[in-house]
């Protein structure tokens, strides 16, 4: 029988949630700290002690060790090392993956599946392991871009640092290879934009510096790219598959890519 | 017919047993809500290492407030499940006036999560707020079980505006009644979409089993308590009208017989929700209170006719079959502490405190009751009180506007005259709010402590 203040509790109720939820927001770091640096540890160690100096051995050869990109899941980074000799990789590990939590237990389970199908494949068209879906994207993603650092550097003569860190361009180390990057082609689930790099009139490396983000998008972007790319690269031409499942996002790919090749051309 | 229900051997040998006080589990239950919520909020703790940009700012607080009304709307049904420990321990006006407060709450949640969510997905694809529309649109065509998800949410939306103090109070009652309903399935629709696309559960089989055991707990207990509970009680007691009687200028009481009725385990103070199987009142229950202490044989209800339903209560024939669900209601002798009692009641609202009148234990000059009306006419049910005060040696007084209309005054100086002792009493009111509130101050001004006033108001 107290007296009700509706408003009073309406503000209360709103500025106790509010807060509530900035306060934990913040409280958040900006990257995962357990991923970095305890996950990471052990598995560096013993990466150390094969190849001091992570990617920078790869130059001067097909051989040595190759560092992909840093790939940022929800749960953690993933980053993918892969030893390479003749052209062919040997071996394959994760660097960093996703720790703490229930992470520890995926981590354990889907790594070691992955790098086994990476030495099988010797591509990064491996399966996903189910049940660590984000993981697997985010391997899949870092394995792609060491592929596409291992191409680069077998590719040119004179590999340099720039070629095996290279991350977007790949084209700094090598010779009269240029980048072109296609006009951006507007999809259902958002822009598409392709960069090529070509060297004597060939495809070398294709990439995605747009793709549909957000929901499902996310998935069916991590499916698809690696795909596309790795057929452009393939067939030189625009004339490649759609992925089934993504075919929006394959036919703006398509488009931009036949903008950049046109470029290219002339 | 004059119906004296009293001095019946049921009430006579209640008013002897001893005073046995029960505290209210409010505290406990209100803990273990709270505690839920920081485990829900610990769930998205857990599995959210990191969070890079802006953007996922925006996402992730769309997930805190998504798990936060996935989590309370299950509580917001089970307020109104019609739980016993609920509806007689804590009280069914305290529970309703919860589960309003709550309702409100979690809506807000609801849409809350809605915008974030979509507002994140529109900057994660490149686009901008401005885009939140088609962004939903993409995300209901493209995610499992969003297309259910945002019918129950339209439908979250209707039951919310139905909700709305002046809305409602322009509605029929069962058109909101029915409207409310629909949560049911509201929350059925949206139940899906949590699971398959919340990225909590999705990792976390555990938390998934949890959901669903939380959910499924919930449906088993409407189902057991609003369905299953009713049915066998009206299978077993077959309760129909017996007589309608006017016991004051527009009061009626209504008789209603039916088999070993004492074994429904009513109380004095506590009430059902009726529903009388006639034409045009089948398709609404109404709370009332019972008017005397349960026979094997009879229970009586006293209503003042102010709606549409009160008005139609006169009309019933005996014979009429009734439906009831209950007992509801906490404020019964269990409130009390040990010392004596005042009850107060303001018109109509002496129905309960009649029933507690005969039955709340105590010896001669514990128990005092004073009953509040507009004129000497209004004071339904006098002579049965006049003749269980007699009976068991209790006060009786009443306050009646004097022949110019002047109200009488009760106040705590006028309250402390008449009970020299009223600090040291339990004091049981029920009336009108307007009544309710202005006794309350006079009663908390005489010196009787809060939690000594029990008090029912269905008001919201």
């Amino acid at each position: 029988m107290k007296k009700s203040h509706p408003i009073r509790r309406v503000v209360l109720a709103t500025a106790a949630t509010v807060s509530g939820v900035v306060l934990m927001l913040s409280l958040k770091p900006a990257s995962d700290p357990n991923a970095q640096a305890a996950g990471a540890a052990p598995q560096q160690t013993a990466a150390a002690q094969q190849s001091p100096q992570g990617g920078a051995s790869a130059a001067g050869s097909a051989n040595g060790t190759i560092d992909g990109n840093v790939a940022q899941t929800q749960y953690g980074n993933v980053q993918v090392r892969l030893t390479v000799a003749n052209g062919k990789i040997t071996k394959a590990e994760a660097i960093q993956a996703p720790k703490g939590g229930t992470s520890d237990q995926k981590t354990a389970l889907s790594i070691p599946k992955l790098t086994q199908e990476t030495v099988t494949a010797q591509s990064a068209q491996i399966d996903s392991v189910s049940g660590a879906t984000y993981t697997s994207n985010g391997y899949k993603q870092s394995l792609q871009s060491a592929l596409d650092k291992m191409k680069a550097s077998a590719g040119s003569s004179k590999p340099s640092a720039s070629a095996s860190q290279g991350s977007g361009s790949g084209s700094g180390g090598a010779a009269q290879a240029k980048t072109v990057t296609g006009s951006v082609a507007q999809t259902q689930y958002g822009p598409v934009q392709v960069r090529i790099t070509v060297a004597n009139g060939k495809i070398t490396k294709a990439e995605a510096v747009q793709a549909p983000k957000g929901g499902l998008s996310d998935q069916k972007t991590a499916l698809a790219i690696p795909k596309l790319n790795q057929e452009a690269v393939a067939a030189g031409t625009a004339q490649i598959d759609s992925v089934s499942g993504a075919t929006y996002t394959s036919g703006g790919y398509k488009q931009s890519l036949q903008s950049a090749l046109d470029q290219a051309g002339g | 017919m004059t119906t004296t229900l009293a001095g019946g051997r049921a009430a006579r040998r209640q008013t002897m047993r001893r005073i046995r006080p029960r505290r209210s589990p409010a505290t406990v239950l209100l803990l273990a809500v709270f505690a839920g919520a920081v485990g829900v909020l610990w769930l998205w703790w857990h599995n959210t290492p990191s969070i890079a940009d802006q953007n996922g700012k925006i996402l992730n607080a769309g997930r805190i407030t998504g798990l936060l009304a996935g989590y309370l709307m299950a509580l917001v049904v089970l307020q109104m499940a019609r739980v016993p420990a609920l509806e007689r321990r804590v009280g069914s006006d305290r529970v309703a006036r919860w589960h309003a407060m709550s309702g409100r709450y979690t809506l807000c949640l609801v849409f809350a999560h809605v915008f974030l969510i979509m507002w994140g997905y529109a900057l994660q694809a490149g686009k901008t707020l401005g885009d939140i529309v088609q962004q939903t649109i993409d995300s209901i065509n493209q995610l499992p079980d969003m297309g259910k998800a945002a019918i129950g949410t339209g439908l979250f939306v209707l039951i919310g505006l139905t909700s709305i103090g002046p809305v409602r109070r322009r509605l029929p009652y069962d058109t909101w009644y029915h409207v409310h309903l629909l949560t049911y399935g509201a929350v059925f629709l949206t139940f899906w979409h949590q699971i398959t696309t919340g990225n909590d559960f999705a990792i976390e089989p555990t938390a998934k089993t949890f959901w669903y055991v939380l959910y499924g707990s919930v449906t088993g207990l409407v189902i057991w308590y609003r369905i299953l509970t009713p049915i066998r009680l009206n299978m077993r007691h077959r309760m129909r009208v017996e007589a309608v009687i006017e016991e004051a200028p527009g009061i009626v009481s209504v008789l209603i017989g039916g088999r070993k009725l004492h074994r429904m385990g009513a109380q004095a103070g506590q009430f059902f929700r009726w529903r009388f199987l006639a034409p045009g009142m089948r398709f609404s229950s109404h709370p009332y209170s019972l008017s005397a202490a349960p026979r094997p044989d009879m229970l009586r209800i006293t209503v003042k006719a102010i709606g549409d339903h009160s008005e139609r209560l006169r009309e019933l024939t005996p014979g009429t079959r009734v439906w009831a669900e209950g007992p509801y209601g906490a404020m019964t002798a269990q409130r009390r502490s040990r010392g004596k009692v005042l009850l107060v009641a303001g018109g109509v609202g002496i129905t309960p405190m009649r029933a507690l009148f005969e039955t709340l234990p105590g010896a001669a000059g514990d128990i005092t009751l004073l009953y509040r009306a507009n004129t000497t006419q209004d004071l339904a049910l006098w002579d049965e009180l006049a003749a269980i005060a007699d009976d068991r040696g209790a006060r009786l007084m009443y306050a009646v506007n004097s022949p110019d209309g002047e109200r009488p005054d009760i106040s705590a100086d006028r309250l402390r005259q008449k009970l020299p002792d009223i600090d040291r009493h339990d004091v049981f009111m029920c009336g009108p709010a307007g009544f309710a509130q202005s006794v309350y101050e006079a009663l908390r001004g005489a010196g009787v402590p809060a939690r000594r006033i029990h008090h029912e108001s269905f008001e919201m």
